[in-house]
């Protein structure tokens, strides 16, 4: 039984070493943050919400249930679920930028917080099993749009935050952030 | 009896390759950056060359041997310990709040693996040959969870890793994963009589030279430039907006869930 409990650790060790030593290559952070271009870190497909409303509107779902045929409303659906997708899969992305902006400013922060680091962890983690859990509700066609709003509201809401905050944090450069490390 | 021809040519041919990364490793001025790989490089130059004369001169079955092999795998661990530790500081102490955050998760998962290896060393009822093999996998398994876990941190916060880092870090954890699996093979009465466990731990540090003789075959790279950090005080003013924000987008996510 130890055997094939440490064959497996060790099989588990060795993939888990050459994916963090030599999977997909992340970008390194930026060496300061008057580097950043904040704008590609930022949320965008959460802009897109007023056209997202319209195309999933209740209207086009009543008009379409009274006048369509059976078989166009199936289509109809299908593609309503598609957008659907796309929407979340964009929203998700937004998530990960943000959440990447979030170690950005860690990574460049002379000093953090345990607990913080842990929390952005935590919800990071939340967020993404989520997501998952989202994504199978729109697959089997149980999700409403107007949650959907609410999400994208809220991602809207921390990008625009966070751009004010960064463009204050950026402006003085670079007296304001002169700071080397000695560690 | 001395080593067989075979075993005295995969000895010299190991030894030759050790030779090599260390003459490189010193040309290539490492002891710069990795003032402790290079340290282990000279020990393990000089621990095959004690061992060697340890078994030509008192037989390899001797207690000498028995006591020079053990004594030199024991010292070589602790080396490639503190050249984890040394890899995990060289790749994140740039960044010096992620590696105030870091090291003390390090010497924590450590102390509570060491702790572990020591019980189950403890708990061995096993002679002294695998009393010693299960001390041995506790600490390769010490040293495999110090490289992960630094190397876990530095893709989180996406901080990249030189390639020389890599490959030394690529052979480290190698041998070290292999030999976590082979000790147990060599602690088990019926598969220990198969020669093929001493022949994997062989070749899997051969492997491992090799892929430190990749680290070292090109000049090292310059130093990174330090990153400007932000000033004192901006991470406490940005977390709590960034926290309560991605909070409420979670609740809001819950919410849709239910």
């Amino acid at each position: 039984m130890t055997i094939v409990i440490t064959t497996l650790a060790s099989l588990a060790i060795l993939l888990a070493l050459f994916w963090l030593l030599f999977g997909r290559p992340a970008a390194e952070p930026a060496s300061s943050i008057d580097a950043l271009e904040i704008e590609k870190l930022l949320p965008l497909h959460c802009r897109h919400f007023a056209q997202i409303v319209q195309i999933l509107g209740e209207e086009d779902h009543q008009f379409i249930s009274k006048r369509a045929p059976r078989h166009v409303e199936r289509q109809w659906r299908a593609e309503r679920r598609r957008i659907l997708r796309q929407y979340l899969d964009g929203l998700g992305q937004d998530f990960g930028q943000l959440g990447r902006l979030a170690r950005l400013i860690a990574a460049l922060s002379p000093e953090v917080r345990k607990t913080q680091e842990w929390e952005w962890m935590w919800l990071g983690v939340q967020f993404r099993l989520l997501y998952r859990m989202v994504g199978l509700r729109i697959a089997f066609g149980s999700f409403a749009p107007n949650e959907l709003a609410r999400l994208a509201e809220m991602v809207a809401g921390v990008a625009g935050e966070l751009k004010t905050r960064m463009s204050l944090i950026a402006a003085p450069l670079p007296s304001r952030l002169g700071m080397n490390v000695s560690d | 009896m001395g080593l067989s021809l075979f075993q005295s040519s995969q000895w010299a041919a190991s030894f030759l390759i050790e030779v090599l990364i260390l003459a490189l490793a010193l040309r290539r001025r490492v002891f710069r950056q990795l003032p402790f790989f290079t340290a282990y490089l000279g020990l393990l130059v000089t621990s095959e060359v004690a061992r060697w004369l340890a078994f030509e001169f008192t037989g390899i079955n001797s207690t000498i041997s028995f006591g020079t092999y053990w004594t030199t795998q024991g010292i070589l661990l602790l080396a490639r310990a503190a050249v984890v530790y040394e890899l995990c500081q060289v790749s994140l102490s740039l960044y010096a709040g992620i590696w105030r955050l870091c090291r003390p998760f390090l010497i924590a998962l450590a102390v509570i693996l060491v702790a572990g290896a020591e019980v189950s060393t403890g708990f061995s009822v096993h002679q002294l040959a695998a009393t010693i093999l299960t001390a041995e996998r506790g600490l390769e398994l010490t040293v495999v969870g110090i490289l992960i876990l630094g190397l876990a941190f530095c893709r989180y916060y996406r901080i990249g890793i030189q390639r020389h880092v890599a490959w030394i870090a690529l052979g480290l954890g190698f041998y070290s994963a292999v030999q976590v699996a082979n000790n147990s093979f060599l602690q088990d009465t019926v598969l220990a009589n198969f020669p093929i466990w001493e022949m994997l731990r062989l070749v899997s540090f051969n492997i491992a030279t090799v892929f430190w003789l990749v680290a070292v075959w090109k000049p090292l790279p310059a130093l990174r430039p330090a990153p400007v950090l932000l000033a004192r005080g901006e991470y406490d003013r940005l977390a709590p907006q960034m926290t309560v924000r991605l909070r409420e987008l979670n609740t809001r996510l819950l919410e849709m869930w239910k």
